[in-house]
């Protein structure tokens, strides 16, 4: 799964639907999947289920969850991607926080990019293992 | 009256006097139904004695409290039915055991729920027929816990709950606490000195501080607007970035400021001034935010 990190400028219930994107996307979760239960994700995490079931509400109404009645909440068959312009402000508003303490330690912008590659490449790598 | 829209609790400038001493000063605040709520603050803020009047235990010198809609002290037997109650320091006879405990409870609330209860203990692992005397601290509140919960109260008030538990133990409270809340929806109200605990679960905090409520507010809105800041110049740099700061202190030869109207645009201000070589900014934990706001003597 992933972890919740409290001192992360990001609210709950936004790491909460980051953390299933990405599960998504690198394929830990495949369309069509069942995602863990309200109940279950919050005793996973230790979070309050209103939380969790804001961030599912949330990607449900982006149309990464579907809800089957009676059945329960699925991965969607085609879980949309964000927006162009919705990815490149997430982006941007990461890179942003990222480019702030990299200056700030006086790392050069390429120490600053090989750490970004490590990063993408070992999140990648945790969850194609777990897949 | 309709139940669904009056807030669980509401306190509307409450003040607790012992003689000369002002143990609540004029604290209001405002619990929403289905909500988790937690109220900070040091030994002696007067959380214990807000909450005692709020349950009906004392009558408040002054000001109005409604629980569930209904007024905490007017009401305060009738009301009873309706909390689920885990004390600071649960006690009970030391000779009884759990099942006398829950036959007694369960005489008493005519919603008491057997089943419930007994799967809570085997979830704790304790025996019902062990002497209340023998329990560990821990289990104590695991048992009163249960006893609050099976009464399927439509409130839980827990008095710092966790305090001298171990780490297991309070994982396994909090546990059953968020079952609840995902099951039935159940409103809690607590107070607590594990911030890192309650972090994850409360919507709302309050923080009290020498008998006032100093801040009320949603958790995430909390989060969001207190930032910690560092930078390489003088204090006399932030006055260009208009931020309200709760705490200005040297930094190694730079300055570390606590802000709590963060915003973006400001901080960009800021760190374009021209004397300043570096800047940074670090979101905060609720426990950083507790001390900056409460911590120190001001």
């Amino acid at each position: 799964m992933f972890d919740i990190n409290p001192t992360d400028a990001a609210p709950i219930w936004r790491q909460i639907e980051e953390g299933m994107r990405r599960m998504i996307t690198l394929g830990a979760l495949k369309p069509g999947d069942t995602v863990p239960s309200v109940r279950d994700l919050a005793q996973q995490l230790r979070v309050n289920p209103n939380t969790v079931a804001r961030a599912y509400q949330r990607l449900t109404e982006h149309g990464v969850f579907a809800v089957r009645r009676g059945e329960g909440t699925f991965v969607a068959d085609e879980p949309s991607q964000p927006k162009r312009s919705e990815r490149n402000e997430v982006l941007r508003d990461a890179s942003n926080r990222y480019a702030s303490a990299a200056i700030s330690v006086g790392a050069t912008i390429g120490d600053a990019v090989d750490e970004l590659n490590t990063s993408y490449d070992r999140l990648v790598r945790e969850h194609r293992r777990k897949a | 009256m309709n139940h669904a829209e009056t807030p669980a609790i509401r306190i509307d400038g409450m003040t607790v006097r012992y003689g000369r001493r002002v143990a609540v000063d004029t604290a209001s605040l405002t619990v929403p139904r289905g909500s988790v709520y937690a109220l900070l603050g040091r030994n002696g803020a007067g959380k214990s004695s807000l909450v005692r009047c709020a349950l009906g235990q004392q009558r408040a010198t002054s000001g109005n409290t409604e629980v569930l809609g209904e007024d905490s002290w007017k009401h305060r037997t009738r009301l009873m039915e309706r909390i689920g109650v885990v004390a600071e320091d649960a006690d009970a006879p030391p000779e009884m055991r759990v099942q006398q405990l829950a036959d007694f409870c369960a005489s008493l609330y005519s919603r008491f729920d057997t089943k419930a209860f007994d799967a809570r203990l085997d979830r704790f692992g304790i025996a019902k027929q062990t002497r209340f005397g023998d329990l560990s601290k821990g289990q104590k509140k695991q048992v009163s816990l249960a006893l609050a919960l099976a009464t399927t109260p439509e409130l839980i008030v827990l008095d710092d709950p966790t305090l001298g538990l171990d780490v297991v133990a309070r994982k396994s409270l909090f546990d059953e606490v968020i079952a609840e809340l995902a099951d039935r929806g159940t409103t809690v109200f607590l107070t607590t000195h594990d911030l890192t605990g309650v972090e994850h679960i409360a919507d709302r905090v309050a923080i009290m501080n020498d008998g006032r409520i100093v801040l009320e507010e949603e958790l995430e809105t909390l989060k969001a607007r207190f930032r910690r800041i560092r930078f390489a110049a003088q204090p006399v740099a932030l006055d260009a970035a208009s931020f309200r700061t709760a705490l200005v202190r040297n930094w190694g030869a730079g300055t570390e400021a606590i802000v709590s109207n963060y915003d973006d645009l400001a901080f960009e201000r800021l760190r374009s001034n021209a004397t300043i070589q570096s800047a940074d900014v670090s979101a905060m934990s609720l426990e950083e935010i507790f001390i900056a706001v409460a911590g120190e003597k001001q």
